[in-house]
């Protein structure tokens, strides 16, 4: 699915909303990190838009407003993860939990695994602020390398030994107390190695205190904002090169 | 006091530098249509109303992405409310088929070209496109944007199989994507 008319087929459904669930989140995943599909997907909004003028409006509940505020509240107090009470982060502490639950047991061998990643990539990489996560299995097979170079904010994801998981995708998330549920960071699959622009929006303090969880997913990629498959692992960034 | 397309592009660009007040016009000014596109995508109140709360929070996050040379001010905010809807109905119901008998209450489009709503260029010369459609063809189109309807639901609404409605599907939107010449 590359060329324009792939594309434009794509976002035409996207945008009506046709899409079966693993097109679907394999389209919002891809739009973040493809201009090309971002801009025609945008087109389409636009051309279908004018049809929710037909739309009769229905009143919502007064109680609506003050619950988005609170949410905005809280968001801005940038410190919903200790204090918060609302639906979604109490969803933000489950997933960080469950990300923490899953990795607990792996945690151990990956601090060692990460000393001697340490060395290797910091004899390796030359350019400066480059942050590195791993994501391992067990000690003998580590599974997913996340590089960051924090100047440029770009991110490489490479599968090492990742066990080839018939009829699922890898998918990487980000979380991060000073924002709502997780962040998808796209599909990982051992073909697309390039670096991705997919950090571009967020501070260098957040990258740097974000915690990175990869999860299984549905072919395509989870359909909502959040993992619904098994969270695998879960690593924080450390510095890789001074 | 009506509210004014320069009234929402405003209220917009003040809650892009974080502006609650502004936040909360834009919010009184265009919530009753969002939350009628939510509702009629998901059909049930409780969701559509955690689905509107979301709704705003992107709005209130992504504010400094709308671009008023390219949309209306309404156009984006109804396709962040449809996207959200959307992605919330395909994890609740993945094939709608008990919903279907339901979707047959969609108003047919002579119908809706003849309600009383004041409509700019644009909106006339979309229907006007959409008439040019064969009347099937049509109401699928429709049926997709204001019920959120899949591919399943429409292959059993219209007795075709799914390859079928995608094909359609696909024919339909590139004749309309002609027929606008935008």
């Amino acid at each position: 699915m590359t060329d324009d008319s792939d594309i434009n087929a794509m976002a035409a459904e996207y945008a009506l909303g046709t899409l079966d669930p693993g097109e679907r989140a394999s389209a919002a995943a891809r739009r973040r990190r493809e201009p090309a599909l971002d801009a025609a997907i945008s087109a389409w909004e636009i051309r279908l838009g004018p049809l929710a003028d037909l739309i009769p409006a229905v009143e919502p509940p007064a109680s609506i407003l003050a619950r988005i505020e609170e949410r905005i509240e809280r968001l801005d107090r940038r410190s919903g993860m200790v204090e918060g009470a609302g639906s979604n982060v109490i969803n933000l502490q489950r997933t960080l939990g469950r990300w923490r639950r899953t990795a607990l047991a792996a945690s151990l061998v990956a601090i060692s695994l990460v000393g001697v990643l340490y060395v290797r990539e910091s004899q390796r990489l030359t350019a400066p602020r480059t942050f590195i996560a791993v994501m391992q299995k067990d000690d003998a097979s580590p599974s997913f390398i996340v590089t960051v170079d924090i100047e440029t904010r770009l991110l490489t994801v490479r599968p090492v030994a990742a066990p080839a998981q018939p009829d699922k995708s890898y998918q990487l998330w980000m979380a991060h107390p000073s924002f709502e549920g997780v962040r998808s960071l796209g599909l990982v699959s051992e073909r697309d190695l390039a670096p991705r622009p997919v950090l571009t929006g967020f501070d260098r303090s957040v990258i740097e205190t974000a915690t990175f969880g990869l999860s299984l997913e549905p072919v395509g990629g989870s359909p909502i904002d959040k993992p619904t498959g098994p969270v695998l692992f879960h690593a924080k960034l450390i510095q890789a090169t001074k | 006091m009506p509210t004014t397309t320069k009234d929402l592009i405003a209220y917009l660009a003040r809650t892009a530098r974080g502006d609650r007040a502004a936040f909360a016009k834009l919010y009184a000014a265009t919530s009753s249509k969002l939350f009628g596109i939510v509702i009629r995508i998901l059909s049930r109140r409780d969701l559509a109303e955690e689905v509107l709360q979301e709704v705003y929070m992107r709005i209130w996050q992504r504010a400094g992405d709308f671009d008023a040379t390219r949309a209306s001010p309404i156009s984006w905010m109804a396709a962040i409310a449809r996207n959200r809807a959307l992605d919330e109905v395909r994890r609740v119901k993945p094939v709608s088929i008990e919903d279907v008998p339901e979707v047959l209450d969609l108003a047919d489009p002579g119908e809706l070209a003849i309600t009383g709503i004041e409509r700019n260029e644009v909106l006339q010369k979309l229907l006007k496109c959409l008439e040019g459609l064969e009347p099937n063809k049509r109401e699928m189109v429709l049926m997709a944007y204001y019920r959120g309807e899949s591919r399943e639901a429409l292959s059993q609404h219209f007795g075709s199989p799914v390859a079928t409605i995608k094909t359609w599907l696909h024919r339909s939107l590139a004749q309309l994507k002609i027929c606008l010449g935008t």
